[in-house]
């Protein structure tokens, strides 16, 4: 039996209870065996990124620890925090010590959730259903740092009753950028509005994405200008009967 | 001799030695290129070129060398020339560029006349020594015989030029090219976009660029 | 050793953007965007091109010493000078003393980033020697007494109104809202400039170390004009401009307009090696080279962060910042803006410039993608980022106590995750008093930098709950 690790992200785990039951009920819809390594906290990012780097140290090793008591595949709804894991864990730590060897065998066994279900489970329909106009924003670290353009249009396109809707600047940044949003918070509102306007005017009734910190922002930014367009995580469209 | 950028740089870079090889790493070890564009047939190149400049806002054309005449007529009708000024080429001379002006009472003023004299000139006539027919660029350069003043001042720049001179790439031009004190591409007129993006041709060179070729 | 220039900071900048702004820029971004991905699609070969041009500048800069000899010696053999500067001030000092041993009432200059950063002009027109900018946009943003808002279209932030305001007050005249006529009108009033000045100065976008050539890129014809009608032209260029030969300038020229602007080439690109052989032929009697270092030397030291220094200044990385795009050039406060600007004028100017700039992305590696020679821009970000937060072998952590107090907090409730688990059970409990609906629309600082202009969710954190009840129990 196919079996994988949740880890479900901070951010998912303080502000998106539902998409998580959701990830969980479609993994197992598929066979997966799931496990959760209750340690896991955060991947460490907000702290890497901010030049911290010794001090992403320990939220690292926490990770590596929590996830190395299984040899199963890791899955998250974050393609940002997954190039964390993939990308930079290993130069946190010096070659030759054994966090060196352990991150470098977690980052190859750590997958964005439509990575996992598109090239790994090799599944491009999970029988949703969601007759509505959808748009999809392409997430920056989710397409840039993990290189994801097609998988998650493959799984919309095989969603009954989806009309699929292109948006104008699909892959500009919506302004979130971690603690960018809170440092410059003039510059930040300027990109969501950007993002806003141009899904208004798409004419979608739901815009998509695959990352929880993105589509605080853009929902929020959606919820303030007064609109009715839903903003949801990918996997929340996915499991729409 | 000491250079405290260059000893700064050394320092920085790590370099222990004590300027054994002044010269530094050998040219011929920075990293490969890539292949240069291949030819295709004159006539398609010709083409081709024809074509870039056209894109560039330019005006060019295929000319037998009996049709000079009438072309440099209806050139001075259209652009209101009144001064010229020419390359003393031998490709020039041969096509009785200036006997042909002088016909039509244009008044010619000597390429290597003074900078206010040329500044005042209607038409700068050059040819060229290459041609890039992938960018529609000419490649020009400069002795008392070619002034570059003639390609620049004048209000409209008419290159005559054959298809001798054309190259697949800037390869073969920079490896004819290298030694020369000057060498000048030029892609279409001049322009800028610098208020409000508007195209604007003309703005410091010629407005107007025409390129003859001559088979 | 190098200079700092006034900063106005980042931050500070861009919760005043003026509205045009954003307007203007995004139109000119829009263009060009646009143009380059037209020019990259009709070449099949770009991506090994832009492999092979990032690897030349690379291998370039780590030879930096020996390709800088090359071309000294190439230069001096082509009858031009070299002048070395080590600072801002010495490449003034050098162009004020050659100016002054020719008697130089009045200068030209073309578009030059070299000498906007040293700000080249000041010190000329202090000395009372009349320096003009000759590129349309300079010209303009030379009037209005500005620096540039962008690196190819400096004056873009400008509406064709107020450039013909300028125009009338400056020039006295009564000068139409009509882009082609104040062209026509630049065109007449620098063409007598051109032909009286003494000296023109020009930056310079390569130099070729192989036979000692200064290679100019321009489109109007003023940088022409400008190494063409003076009997002086004096280069300042950066050392970080040194390539090897002109087989490696045959792939820069390939990328460098079509990143751009979305030409093939820019119009006019000149090859200078030294002054005119003879009179005749037109051009300048005497060639200086002015090799500047400011800072660049020092750069060189960091191996990740000197990977800066391979730019050859397209503007691609701005064009395609989203960061960019919605404040323009100035909030860089420095003669380089846009991602390329936020890991330069930090290494080059220290202090605030250091502190802010490198924030001033979101890492969205919209840039890197775009780099006609591939600098890892986001690394370099993150790179710095870590010098202001921690400090490294260059420079001691210059950010506040308070924001490294608070990551290390954050780090070591992160870090011991039975904290974490507890903060996860108190927050939705203590955010719920602000609460309204599904959503917080005003949250305590921190966080009401975030809800001043979008709400945040509300806190649930109840997956840890459900697994343990739904899951860990059925087992």
């Amino acid at each position: 039996m196919t079996k994988a690790q949740l880890f479900i992200t901070c951010l998912g785990d303080q502000f998106y209870t539902s998409t998580l039951k959701s990830m969980t009920r479609i993994l197992e819809d598929l066979g997966v065996e799931l496990m959760f390594p209750p340690e896991q906290t955060c991947c460490g990012q907000p702290l890497f990124n901010n030049g911290f780097e010794d001090k992403t140290k320990g939220v690292a090793l926490n990770f590596l620890k929590a996830f190395s008591k299984s040899d199963a595949p890791i899955v998250a709804p974050s393609g940002s925090c997954v190039s964390m894991i993939k990308h930079h864990y290993a130069e946190l730590f010096p070659e030759g010590i054994s966090e060196h060897d352990l991150a470098i065998d977690i980052a190859s066994r750590t997958f964005e959730f439509t990575e996992y279900l598109v090239n790994v489970l090799k599944v491009t329909d999970v029988g949703a259903v969601y007759p509505h106009k959808v748009t999809y924003h392409a997430t920056c670290h989710y397409l840039r740092e993990m290189g994801l353009k097609t998988e998650a249009k493959t799984l919309l396109n095989s969603v009954k009753g989806l009309e699929f809707v292109s948006l104008k600047e699909e892959e500009t940044c919506c302004g979130f950028g971690g603690a960018f949003i809170v440092t410059f918070p003039e510059v930040s509102r300027s990109m969501m509005e950007n993002k806003v306007n141009d899904i208004l005017a798409c004419g979608a009734d739901t815009v998509v994405m695959c990352e929880p910190g993105c589509l605080m922002n853009v929902a929020g930014g959606l919820h303030k200008a007064g609109s009715k367009v839903r903003a949801m995580h990918i996997i929340d469209l996915l499991a729409s009967k | 001799m000491t250079n405290p950028i260059l000893e700064n740089i050394r320092k920085s870079l790590g370099r222990t030695d004590q300027i054994s090889s002044p010269q530094g790493a050998p040219l011929s070890l920075r990293p490969a290129i890539y292949q240069p564009r291949q030819p295709e047939s004159v006539e398609s190149e010709i083409e081709t070129f024809l074509n870039e400049i056209k894109k560039l806002s330019g005006i060019g054309q295929k000319l037998s060398p009996d049709g000079i005449d009438f072309a440099l007529e209806t050139l001075i009708t259209d652009q209101n020339i009144r001064t010229a000024t020419v390359w003393q080429t031998p490709h020039l001379r041969q096509l009785g560029v200036t006997e042909i002006l002088n016909s039509f009472n244009i008044k010619l003023i000597s390429p290597n006349a003074d900078k206010h004299e040329m500044a005042q000139c209607d038409l700068g006539i050059t040819e060229a020594d290459f041609l890039l027919p992938e960018t529609g660029t000419l490649a020009l350069y400069s002795s008392t015989e070619k002034p570059r003043a003639v390609s620049l001042l004048p209000r409209i720049h008419l290159a005559i030029v054959r298809p001798e001179i054309l190259r697949a790439d800037m390869h073969q031009v920079f490896a004819e090219a290298k030694n020369s004190n000057y060498l000048v591409f030029i892609t279409g007129p001049s322009r800028t976009a610098d208020i409000e993006l508007t195209v604007t041709l003309g703005v410091h060179g010629p407005k107007n660029l025409y390129v003859w070729v001559i088979i | 050793m190098n200079e700092t220039s006034p900063y106005i900071g980042f931050e500070e900048y861009s919760e005043h953007v003026p509205t045009s702004i954003p307007l203007a820029v995004q139109q000119a971004t829009g263009r060009f965007v646009s143009g380059r991905a037209a020019r990259v699609a009709e070449l099949p070969q770009w991506e090994e091109l832009r492999q092979i041009g990032s690897d030349i500048r690379q291998h370039t800069i780590e030879n930096m010493d020996g390709y800088l000899t090359h071309l000294e010696a190439a230069v001096l053999s082509a009858g031009g000078h070299v002048h070395w500067a080590e600072s801002g001030e010495d490449a003034r000092q050098i162009v004020l003393q050659i100016a002054k041993e020719n008697k130089v009432k009045s200068v030209v200059k073309s578009k030059s980033m070299a000498t906007e950063e040293i700000h080249l002009n000041r010190a000329l027109e202090a000395a009372g020697i009349e320096s003009l900018e000759t590129d349309l946009g300079e010209y303009i943003i030379q009037l209005a007494g500005t620096g540039p808002s962008h690196i190819i279209v400096p004056a873009v932030h400008l509406t064709k109104e107020e450039i013909a305001v300028l125009f009338s007050k400056h020039l006295g005249i009564d000068a139409p809202n009509d882009p082609i006529e104040l062209a026509r009108i630049a065109r007449e009033t620098l063409r007598e400039k051109f032909l009286s000045a003494e000296m023109g100065i020009s930056g310079g976008n390569f130099l070729i170390a192989e036979t000692g050539t200064l290679v100019m890129v321009t489109n109007e014809g003023n940088g022409r004009m400008c190494t063409t009608m003076p009997d002086i032209h004096v280069a300042v260029v950066g050392i970080d401009k040194v390539i090897p030969d002109w087989d490696s300038l045959t792939v820069f020229l390939k990328l460098l307009a079509r990143s751009a602007t979305g030409q093939k080439l820019s119009t006019y690109t000149q090859f200078i090696t030294g002054p005119r052989h003879a009179e005749g032929e037109g051009g300048p009697k005497e060639f200086h080279l002015v090799l500047l270092d400011n800072g660049r030397s020092k750069i060189l030291k960091d191996p990740v962060g000197r990977d800066v220094l391979k730019c050859i200044r397209c503007g691609a990385c701005a064009n395609v910042c989203p960061v960019y795009k919605n404040v323009g050039g100035f909030a860089y406060g420095s003669f380089i803006s846009g991602p390329i600007g936020a890991i330069l004028s930090p290494q080059m100017l220290g202090t605030q410039a250091a502190r802010e700039l490198p924030f001033a992305s979101t890492l969205c590696g919209a840039c890197a993608d775009v780099c006609p020679v591939k600098i890892p821009i986001p690394t370099i970000l993150r790179h710095l980022r870590r010098r202001v937060s921690q400090g490294d072998e260059f420079s001691k952590p210059t950010l506040s106590t308070s924001i490294r107090v608070t990551a290390s907090l954050a780090s070591f409730a992160l870090a011991q995750n039975w904290l974490y688990r507890f903060g996860t059970r108190v927050l939705p409990t203590f955010m719920s008093i602000f609460k309204r609906g599904n959503w917080i629309s005003n949250a305590p600082y921190p966080l009401s930098r975030w809800t001043k202009a979008r709400p945040l969710p509300s806190f649930t954190a109840s997956f840890r709950n459900w697994w343990k009840k739904e899951k860990d129990s059925t087992k």
